[in-house]
């Protein structure tokens, strides 16, 4: 009883103090010593959180926020009842009790006032239904790269986080921890101006027509499915397998953006890092023509240019290494235990997490404008401010796509 | 020696028209072909012999003649007794090609409940204005999960024409199909839906209220950014009260400070 009073109270303070930093317009530091002594906080200082889809990724994500001393996980959910149940035994060996609940069902778990806020690592697809939902409800959001399967998807999440004043990272722990090395560089200016990023990462997905086979009894198809198209279900649609050879959802359209976006949310993402456009977007996007582009290229209003470049390098930057440039601050986690933990760090402190929601979206966008060239094979002209193709009715038919009732995007 | 080389060009020309008729004879041929493999085209058929018409959708851009007959072409399959899966793969080149031509193929299948989807997956982002009227049109025939699917069709397009035909539904018993019609109405975001959500407010049922407030906060930002500050003020200072839940104080008061201008 007392410890929950004490919650209420924290999640109080941390409520008021949002709205006090809302007023004096800067953001509200918690001292360590107001969070408690040691290295444990109060139980009452805990961030509460839950998990929603607990596959490969989502089961890494649940072990690095459980294992914090700051933060009571209390629950998990999956549409799979083996993969909620595995979860719910980690939780449970962890606090060496049998607390942890389990869900089916993500929007039970968002109508739990007690929890702070939620990591997501569900396929794509539902990424932006459930961080937007979690906002409305006042929970913070981890969401797994790719945070998003389409550009509108990406603004309407952001435009979720910033009415409710949500902290919301995406989740590329690559962005910062693959390529320190040489954004570093970037930053400190021994590159000069980085003039173009090439950047390597799987194709764009592809339609899926596999046939049906009879659904596993412990999934609830449906709603794995979810916004997504109806389609038989089948073993492949399904495996969360980090591929994308025809043999995971990670393969298919309908799911994913294949390649190009669960690579290159993080390697795009390092890309934007490397040359400090993490808030912007290119202005054109050239599909390869065998011609005048070898690779899909895009361009930027200052004359940047990206590459995706298949099979060939990695992030690779280039710039004027003789030209003399002031060294720039250089962006970094906050708190400790990478990613997760500057999320945690953001959620006490009400800052922008680095993968902030809209660097997400605007690495994501990059992803996505290119798989659209590739589909459309022909140039593609962009505008990064209002976020669609000038003049190109066609092209804008694919900044988003319908959802499956009764799941919208609105 | 000017004669000798004038033959040879003549030739090469003939050759590179016969050639292209012949390019654009097997392109027909193999158009015809994905055609009649779209008869029998269902989940576990190879997805490759549909190749063909996927080439076109792409090499008939900005050919508009040829681009409505392939349009038209598709739109046919609507009505034959292809199975789901083809009429879904039809419905899906529609959303990149559809105009107003295949929209009456199309609309027929809204109150489809195995189809109904594919075919606001073909209209939603449909520019043309048969393509909303059609949906409008559906809203009153649709029961059910399929209403909810026309409405957040309707939202996506920023219907305003709608907004009345959705605010009606924003009483409707099924509580998720009064949320949709809120949602929506903060989608479209204009002074009419802002009128018709606050309206609602005041009488809203608890279990429909949070998707109302967050519309009305959703139409004071689309308010605010089109220059209705005033409008917007107003929707803010209405959920700054102390009977609303803390989170949305909280949005109502950055609310409040972006209409003054200042950061938060």
């Amino acid at each position: 009883m007392k410890q929950r009073k004490q919650t209420t109270n924290r999640r109080d303070f941390l409520a008021t103090a949002a709205t006090t930093a809302a007023a004096i317009s800067c953001p509200y530091i918690i001292t360590s010593s107001a969070l408690g002594a040691g290295g444990k906080p109060a139980a009452s200082e805990r961030i509460v959180m839950a998990g929603i889809g607990i596959g490969n990724r989502g089961n890494d994500d649940l072990g690095s926020f459980v294992g914090r001393p700051d933060v009571e996980y209390v629950a998990v959910c999956d549409v799979k009842k083996g993969a909620r149940e595995s979860a719910k035994r980690r939780v449970d060996d962890h606090y060496h009790n049998k607390d942890c609940k389990m869900y089916g069902d993500f929007r039970d778990v968002l109508a739990r006032t007690d929890i702070d806020a939620v990591h997501i690592a569900t396929p794509d697809h539902w990424h932006a239904i459930m961080v937007i939902e979690a906002c409305r409800h006042g929970k913070d959001v981890f969401c797994e790269k790719p945070e998003t399967r389409t550009i509108r998807e990406g603004r309407l999440m952001v435009e979720a986080a910033r009415r409710y004043q949500r902290v919301v990272s995406g989740g590329s722990q690559r962005v910062l921890e693959d390529y320190r090395g040489v954004t570093e560089k970037c930053y400190s200016g021994e590159l000069g101006t980085i003039r173009e990023v090439s950047v390597e990462c799987g194709p764009p997905s592809k339609p899926c027509n596999l046939p049906g086979q009879p659904v596993p009894a412990d999934i609830d198809w449906d709603m794995w499915l979810g916004p997504a198209p109806w389609a038989p279900y089948h073993e492949y649609r399904v495996s969360g397998s980090y591929n994308i050879n025809g043999t995971s959802w990670r393969s298919w359209q309908d799911y994913s953006g294949g390649g190009m976006t669960d690579w290159g949310a993080h390697k795009f993402g390092g890309a934007m890092f490397a040359a400090d456009v993490r808030d912007q977007g290119p202005t054109e996007v050239f599909p390869p023509d065998g011609k005048e582009h070898k690779w899909l290229t895009y361009v930027f209003a200052s004359g940047l240019k990206f590459y995706h470049t298949p099979g060939h390098g990695n992030m690779d930057p280039v710039g004027t290494p003789g030209e003399r440039i002031d060294p720039k601050p250089f962006p970094q986690y906050k708190g400790s235990g990478g990613l997760p933990g500057d999320f945690i760090y953001c959620v006490r402190t009400r800052e922008k997490p680095f993968r902030d929601i809209e660097y997400a979206h605007r690495t994501c966008s990059v992803c996505h404008l290119g798989n659209i060239a590739y589909e459309l094979k022909r140039p593609l002209k962009w505008d990064p401010i209002k976020e669609v193709f000038p003049g190109d009715e066609e092209a804008n038919r694919f900044l988003d796509r319908a959802k499956r009732e009764p799941w919208t995007l609105s | 020696m000017h004669y000798r080389f004038r033959i040879p060009t003549a030739i090469a020309a003939a050759l590179m028209i016969l050639g292209c008729g012949l390019a654009r004879a097997d392109d027909k041929a193999a158009l015809d072909k994905s055609f009649d493999a779209l008869k029998t085209y269902d989940f576990g058929t190879n997805r490759d012999d549909l190749k063909a018409i996927d080439d076109a959708i792409v090499s008939t851009h900005g050919d508009a003649a040829a681009c409505l007959e392939l349009e038209k072409r598709l739109a046919a399959v609507l009505s034959t007794s292809a199975s789901r899966d083809a009429k879904d793969y039809v419905l899906r080149s529609l959303r990149v090609i559809g105009t107003a031509e295949s929209v009456p193929a199309i609309a027929a299948l809204l109150e489809d409940k195995d189809l109904s989807h594919m075919a606001r997956y073909a209209l939603e982002l449909n520019p043309s204005p048969e393509a909303g009227k059609a949906l409008r049109d559906a809203l009153p025939k649709v029961r059910g999960q399929l209403k909810i699917g026309v409405i957040g069709s309707l939202a996506s397009r920023h219907d305003t024409e709608s907004v009345a035909a959705i605010a009606a539904s924003l009483t409707d018993s099924d509580k998720a199909i009064a949320s949709t019609a809120a949602h929506a109405l903060g989608a479209i975001g204009d002074a009419d839906a802002a009128k018709q959500l606050g309206d609602f407010l005041a009488k809203a049922p608890d279990d429909v209220k949070p998707a109302a407030t967050d519309a009305y906060l959703a139409c004071a930002e689309k308010l605010l950014k089109s220059g209705n500050k005033s409008e917007a003020i107003t929707i803010y200072k209405s959920l700054m009260g102390e009977g609303e839940p803390k989170h949305i104080r909280l949005a109502a008061t950055h609310g409040m400070l972006a209409a003054q201008g200042l950061k938060n």
